[in-house]
């Protein structure tokens, strides 16, 4: 019924700031450079999927066309952070089916062209209607799982210190410097109680991979992993009484992952969280069953989430070093996490690195976790 | 007591969720007797299993904090710093702007009251929002 998917090349045009860069362009560039390394020619592709929160109609088209994509099946998608994930779970459904036997999917996002301060929320709901913004949302999960777990805001700065050194080595990562606990715990507020680096910043950037059956991931030149779970789900909508230190939507996405590749977390070799507040890598850490409840403040804290550790965590860097432009976050993870298991990672290369899961989660709209949150498992395998 | 809350006049955010007596705010949510889902803003069916057996209900003017912090960059309209809680109460959890200056600890008492919650370029911006309860203070 379904057939077993592979990655077959990964391309990332680098995250920063590219102020007069328009988010086609971006993406131009990032499938561009993914069909030139994977060897891919346009007549071989299917179909083709882009994601974008902000990059407006029809950007799939606007941005496969011009390397000779066109006339196929062509989609965008809109899923909030999770817009690029879920690119290619459309991708990867494309190909597990047998309707297509080679797809792109990419993200792209530019975020510049809205200048500094907090993203816009578009979504127009009640509790942005009260002044809601992202970093408040987390930072209410940081103060009650503070509270909850006994923990203190040092255990959301020493997130932010090893995602931040682990981006020192990647030259896709927006930031590309260490920072200090000091540096953290004297950066200006965003909101109580975190500060600006216990935030992920606004990126430019793109991503791209191409999803193919074994049978042209074989006439590929490049080396190629195997899908072995790819998941999207939608958050549970709720008005009541919720534990809010605990991101169903993630649990959810994982569990049917881990269902579908038969993994489990102490399987993982390497994790790409949706880090893009310090407090974000805890909480998901826990809902992906990488630490106990309550403990994952103590796993950082004793380096099992290093590059080197238990589990490596981040170890491009996360959102915290990349950057998040949005859509393309999701692909970036995956293409981060295919480098890592085809030993093409050099200085981030977690050693041995036969298994990945890669998590974004994204959404602001009041009643749920999230909107959206995408799960991939790959392996070498 | 409610016979002296009415809707809120002057174009206040969420006035069509809200009722007042100039001073106090109570919410008005949606229960739904199939499943015992609680909503708000009200509803015509619920959101959790589609029943159209639904009632709407006004809340009492008193919640508990969840989880709050100090918001020190936010839209203009709100003049951050500003103070935001979600707050339990009766039922529903509410993100609501705190009269306070400092974050709400987890487990706080709150009022729930009509007030100011921030500026644009007509003037005050109203809508509900809570203040911590003082130890002693009436309810």
């Amino acid at each position: 019924m379904s057939r077993d998917v592979f990655i077959a090349g990964a391309a990332i045009q680098p995250f920063g700031k590219h102020r007069g860069t328009a988010t086609e362009e971006l993406g131009y560039l990032a499938v561009s450079r993914l069909m030139a390394t994977a060897g891919l020619e346009a007549g071989l592709v299917d179909i083709g999927f882009g994601g974008s929160v902000y990059g407006g109609s029809l950007l799939a088209q606007r941005v496969l066309q011009r390397v000779g994509i066109s006339g196929q099946p062509v989609f965008t998608v809109e899923n909030a952070c999770a817009s690029g994930a879920s690119a290619v779970n459309l991708g990867w459904q494309a190909v597990a089916s047998g309707s297509a036997d080679c797809a792109i999917a990419f993200g792209a996002e530019n975020l510049s062209s809205f200048g500094g301060g907090t993203l816009p929320l578009t979504t127009n709901d009640i509790e942005i209607a009260q002044g809601m913004v992202m970093p408040a949302a987390y930072a209410m999960r940081a103060q009650r799982y503070l509270h909850d777990s006994g923990a203190d805001v040092e255990s959301l700065t020493n997130v932010s210190v090893k995602n931040r050194r682990n981006g020192v080595d990647n030259p896709r990562a927006h930031f590309q410097k260490e920072v200090t606990s000091e540096d953290v715990e004297n950066s200006r507020p965003v909101a109580d109680p975190l500060r600006l680096l216990h935030c992920c910043p606004n990126s430019d950037g793109a991503a791209a991979v191409v999803l193919c059956s074994e049978q042209v991931a074989t006439r590929l030149p490049g080396p190629h992993v195997r899908v072995a779970a790819s998941v999207v789900r939608s958050g549970r909508f709720s008005t009541g009484y919720r534990d809010m230190t605990w991101p169903e939507i993630t649990e959810r996405a994982a569990g049917a992952a881990y269902a579908q590749s038969g993994f489990g977390p102490d399987d993982l070799d390497l994790v790409e969280l949706h880090d893009a507040f310090a407090i974000a890598e805890l909480l998901h850490a826990e809902a992906l069953g990488i630490a106990d409840r309550g403990k994952a403040h103590a796993a950082v804290a004793n380096g099992e989430f290093d590059r080197d550790g238990r589990v490596a965590v981040s170890p491009s860097g996360g959102l915290l070093s990349r950057g998040h432009p949005v859509g393309a976050t999701g692909v970036a993870q995956i293409c981060e996490s295919y480098w890592q298991l085809t030993k093409q990672a050099g200085a981030l290369q977690v050693s041995d690195a036969r298994i990945a899961l890669t998590h974004v989660t994204g959404g602001g709209i009041f009643g749920v976790d999230n909107g959206a949150c995408a799960v991939h498992i790959l392996s070498n395998r | 007591m409610t016979n002296s809350f009415a809707p809120p006049t002057g174009g206040a955010v969420g006035a069509e969720n809200f009722l007042t007596d100039g001073v106090r705010a109570v919410l008005r949510v949606t229960r739904c007797h199939n499943c015992a889902g609680m909503w708000f803003p009200p509803r015509d069916q619920c959101s959790t299993c589609a029943s159209r057996d639904v009632t709407e209900e006004l809340t009492s003017s008193s919640g508990i904090a969840y989880a709050s912090s100090v918001v020190r960059i936010g839209p203009p309209r709100f003049q951050a710093p500003y103070v935001l809680a979600y707050v339990d109460i009766d039922g529903v959890r509410v993100l609501a702007h705190v009269d306070s200056s400092e974050a709400l600890p987890p487990g706080t008492p709150v009022a729930l009251r009509l007030a100011t919650i921030g500026a644009d370029e007509d003037g005050p911006v109203l809508s509900y929002a809570v203040a911590p309860i003082m130890k002693g203070e009436a309810r």
